[in-house]
């Protein structure tokens, strides 16, 4: 039992709950913290048709709150929170996923996050689609709703515990009483604060542990801004729900879709991947063994420990049981690891329950940093989640900063007196610790790459061009955990990205790279067009991407397509088309998506960026940035000098090696990014044309003007 | 004797996976096998031996992540 808390109400609404109709609410809830007013204006017909619903939903709203000038910690800036059509229903697996979208401090332009627990299908079940913060609070504010009774308040809470654990923890005891199911909240932490790239904790309560359980919207920052508007906490509270809740369109067509997918994952997940006992840690040999695994920031795919890191090691650390982050997810990949006891920090000595890792948390803070023993990632992966700190920025931004100290490009001096070698775990989790109480050189890393690259060259002096390209970031983003030198696909995957470099809008590695599926530049820049919008529909319907591709159907090799495991996607069409009622074949989703994903490039555009500039990555993304690399490698190299580019490589020096496969590997970078321009329908600067946008529906005199003033006419 | 998904193959002393996949077609369409519960990736298909009573499993893609 925890303390008490203690609450004061500034401000607070009824509201009348509306019956869902075919997955929709049909209206949202916009939340001021300044004037503290709450405003519910209705979902339109033209936004069900145009932006489906989450992201879509959330891009339109944050469209609508901020100019081209609105910084990430302006008042209007907002925070936008959505679930999807689909979200929330109980029997299809992945329908439980919120959708995140902000203003970055990374990236000054849209950030979106796409994350697991019980807040997203709580909040429509509450009645409203979406949800928008904007304006700012003196700080300790909740936003609590009640959906049981219909109320919504903003709650002035000062007593509450400082890390995301414990303020989960405390507010869903605060609010559920014993009926703690009933309850997500959402949180940050003080890391977040202090740093450019906080998370967002989505909670759910886990009935059979007992406890509340935390899934990260992690990407970007969105959770600095939280904190920026001094909130403390949203919480919601939904009354008890069913596969009607949704009042689905045809919910015997609904049930046998999900009845089928349901079926392929038990059936196969155990002969493929076993996910529902390892979650994604599968993955971390299966990219050792293939150069990918980024170890040393992303100079080598491949390190002799990397095992200590296996799947088989956490298998053993995680507690047993069924662990999908919301209801009817066979997948169940969610888990965690019981009873750790951290070495340091305010945890230090206590059991807590870690939730992970994933492979990203796995490849990011250790590989990637020379850390290759498990305890270590699990302690700075609860951490991370406890300050609301992003794993996969912390990972890679920790990453450069050991580089830049390897390289001798800054050094103890700067760094606070900290010894930065790769592979200095108490280092590592110094640095945590330091961006939690705002001080040291945790503030500075804090910042991200592409802020630290400016820092060390303009106070150090430090050589500006080696940290472009070894600062593994872009659009101001930092990357992902996987190493894209030998697969054009993957680096136009990343680079091509709308929000930066995440490999969750396209992994094309394997499929390009090992399987082959994409020789040519044509099938890739094809490729970069399906995947990304595939990619982009589950988040506007409230789903999780991983069902569709992490298990495929038995015969799926046996399809035109294996790629696109059309047998899912048939599926997932069946699926749209019994919850909301529109008819819809799987290139119909393909559509819905190019609408939103042409409407967020537009919105990049909006706030500055969005041009082809803006699309490059730093050459260690492409192919060997230093001798060190190259010589690491240097049969392949020379081979692809050689065979693939008809030099002969006898009597060069590595630096004009290097030099060489530089200009070829560049050169191809562009041509792939000309091809996969002009596929989507953009522009050769990488602007959707205007008959793009009125193919799509998308020609809001707003957009045709932004179009104009870029000197896009047609 | 080991089981390939739901096949039995007869198995042999020094068998790797390299072994197995051209014992049974599939050579070269396969870049990841689990055996038992580990996962195997092609760089490593000649240096890894399959135990006797193997539970194999041909992984149709990694096409996630
Ligand atoms: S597949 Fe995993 S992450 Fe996705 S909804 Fe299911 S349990 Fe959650």
């Amino acid at each position: 039992m925890l303390t008490p808390l203690h609450q004061q109400a500034i401000a607070s609404m009824s509201y009348e709950k509306p019956d869902l109709v075919h997955g929709y609410a049909g209206q949202t809830l916009k939340v001021d913290l300044t004037d503290r007013s709450f405003e519910i204006k209705p979902v339109t017909r033209e936004m069900k048709d145009t932006f489906t619903g989450g992201k879509g939903f959330d891009l339109w709203l944050l469209w609508n709150a901020v100019t081209g000038e609105t910084a990430w910690n302006d008042p209007e800036n907002a925070v936008c929170i959505s679930s999807g059509p689909m979200g929330g229903t109980p029997i299809y697996p992945g329908s439980g996923k919120s959708i995140v979208t902000t203003i970055s401090p990374l990236t000054g332009s849209v950030m979106d996050s796409n994350v697991g627990g019980y807040f997203g299908p709580y909040l429509k079940f509450s009645g409203f689609d979406a949800l928008e913060i904007v304006g700012k609070s003196a700080g300790n504010t909740v936003l609590y709703i009640d959906g049981e009774s219909g109320n919504i308040q903003l709650l002035d809470m000062n007593d509450l515990p400082e890390e995301s654990y414990g303020l989960s923890e405390a507010l869903t005891e605060h609010f559920g009483g014993p009926d703690r199911k009933k309850i997500s909240v959402v949180s940050a932490g003080p890391g977040a604060r202090h740093t450019y790239f906080g998370c967002l904790n989505f909670s759910y309560y886990d009935g059979r542990r007992k406890q509340t359980r935390n899934k990260q919207a992690g990407r970007g920052g969105i959770g600095t801004v939280f904190e920026d508007k001094g909130l403390k906490g949203l919480v919601v509270k939904c009354t008890s729900f069913s596969v009607d809740t949704n009042n689905p369109a045809d919910k015997d067509a609904l049930k046998t879709c999900a009845k089928a997918h349901t079926r392929n994952i038990r059936e196969l997940d155990p002969k493929q991947n076993e996910m529902a006992k390892g979650g994604t840690t599968f993955i971390t040999m299966i990219m050792n063994d293939h150069d990918l695994l980024p170890t040393h920031n992303f100079r080598y795919g491949q390190h002799p420990q990397a095992k200590n890191l296996a799947a088989d090691v956490f298998r053993r650390l995680f507690d047993p049981g069924f662990d999908g982050c919301w209801y009817g997810c066979s997948v169940a990949c969610a888990h965690g690891v019981k009873g750790f006891v951290p070495t340091t920090g305010p945890y230090r000595g206590q059991q807590v329950f870690v939730d992970g890792p994933e492979y990203e948390t796995i490849a990011g803070v250790g590989s990637n940093l020379g850390i290759f023993d498990p305890y270590t990632v699990l302690e700075i992966n609860f951490y991370c989640d406890a300050y609301g700190i992003d794993t996969i920025s912390f990972g890679t931004a920790t990453a450069f900063a050991m580089d830049c100290y390897d390289s001798k490009l800054i050094g103890k001096e700067q760094t606070g007196g900290l010894d930065l070698s790769f592979g200095n775990r108490w280092s590592a989790l110094t640095l945590l610790h330091q961006m939690a109480a705002g001080e040291g050189f945790g503030v500075v890393l804090g910042k991200g790459i592409r802020k630290m690259k400016e820092f060390f060259s303009r106070e150090y002096g430090a050589d500006a061009a080696l940290m472009q390209d070894i600062g593994m970031e872009s659009k101001g983003l930092e990357f992902s955990e996987y190493i894209s030198k030998e697969s054009l696909a993957q680096q136009g995957g990343y680079g091509l990205a709308l929000k930066g470099p995440q490999h969750d809008e396209a992994w094309l590695i394997f499929l390009d790279q090992v399987h082959n599926l994409m020789p040519t530049f044509e099938q890739k820049s094809e490729n970069l067009h399906w995947f990304p919008m595939i990619r982009t529909w589950f988040g506007l319907c409230g789903l999780c991407k991983l069902p569709w591709n992490d298990i495929v159907p038995a015969d799926n090799d046996q399809t035109e397509e294996p790629a696109k495991v059309m047998g899912h996607m048939k599926l997932y069409a069946e699926y749209f088309s019994s919850v909301t009622g529109r008819q819809v074949t799987p290139d119909d989703l393909v559509v819905m998506s190019e609408k939103v994903y042409n409407f967020q490039r537009l919105f990049n555009l909006k706030m500055g960026f969005g041009r082809r500039t803006q699309d490059r990555i730093p050459y260690r993304a492409m192919g060997p940035a230093t001798v060190l690399e190259y010589e690491s490698r240097q049969k392949r190299y020379d081979q692809d000098l050689r065979d693939k580019y008809g030099l002969d490589v006898t009597g060069l020096t590595t630096s004009e090696k290097i030099a060489a496969l530089r200009e070829k590997r560049e050169e191809q970078y562009e041509k792939l990014t000309d091809a996969v321009y002009a596929r989507r329908g953009w522009t050769s600067d990488g602007i959707p044309t205007l008959a793009t946008v009125k193919r799509l529906g998308i020609d809001y005199p707003e957009v045709v003007e932004l179009l104009a003033a870029h000197g896009v006419r047609e | 004797m080991i089981r390939v998904d739901d096949q039995e193959v007869q198995w042999f002393e020094g068998m790797t996976v390299t072994d197995l996949l051209k014992q049974i077609g599939y050579e070269g369409s396969c870049a990841v096998v689990r055996i038992n519960e580990t996962h195997v990736s092609r760089p490593t298909f000649d240096q890894t031996l399959v135990p006797d009573g193997a539970q194999v499993y041909l992984i149709p893609m990694i096409a996630g992540g």
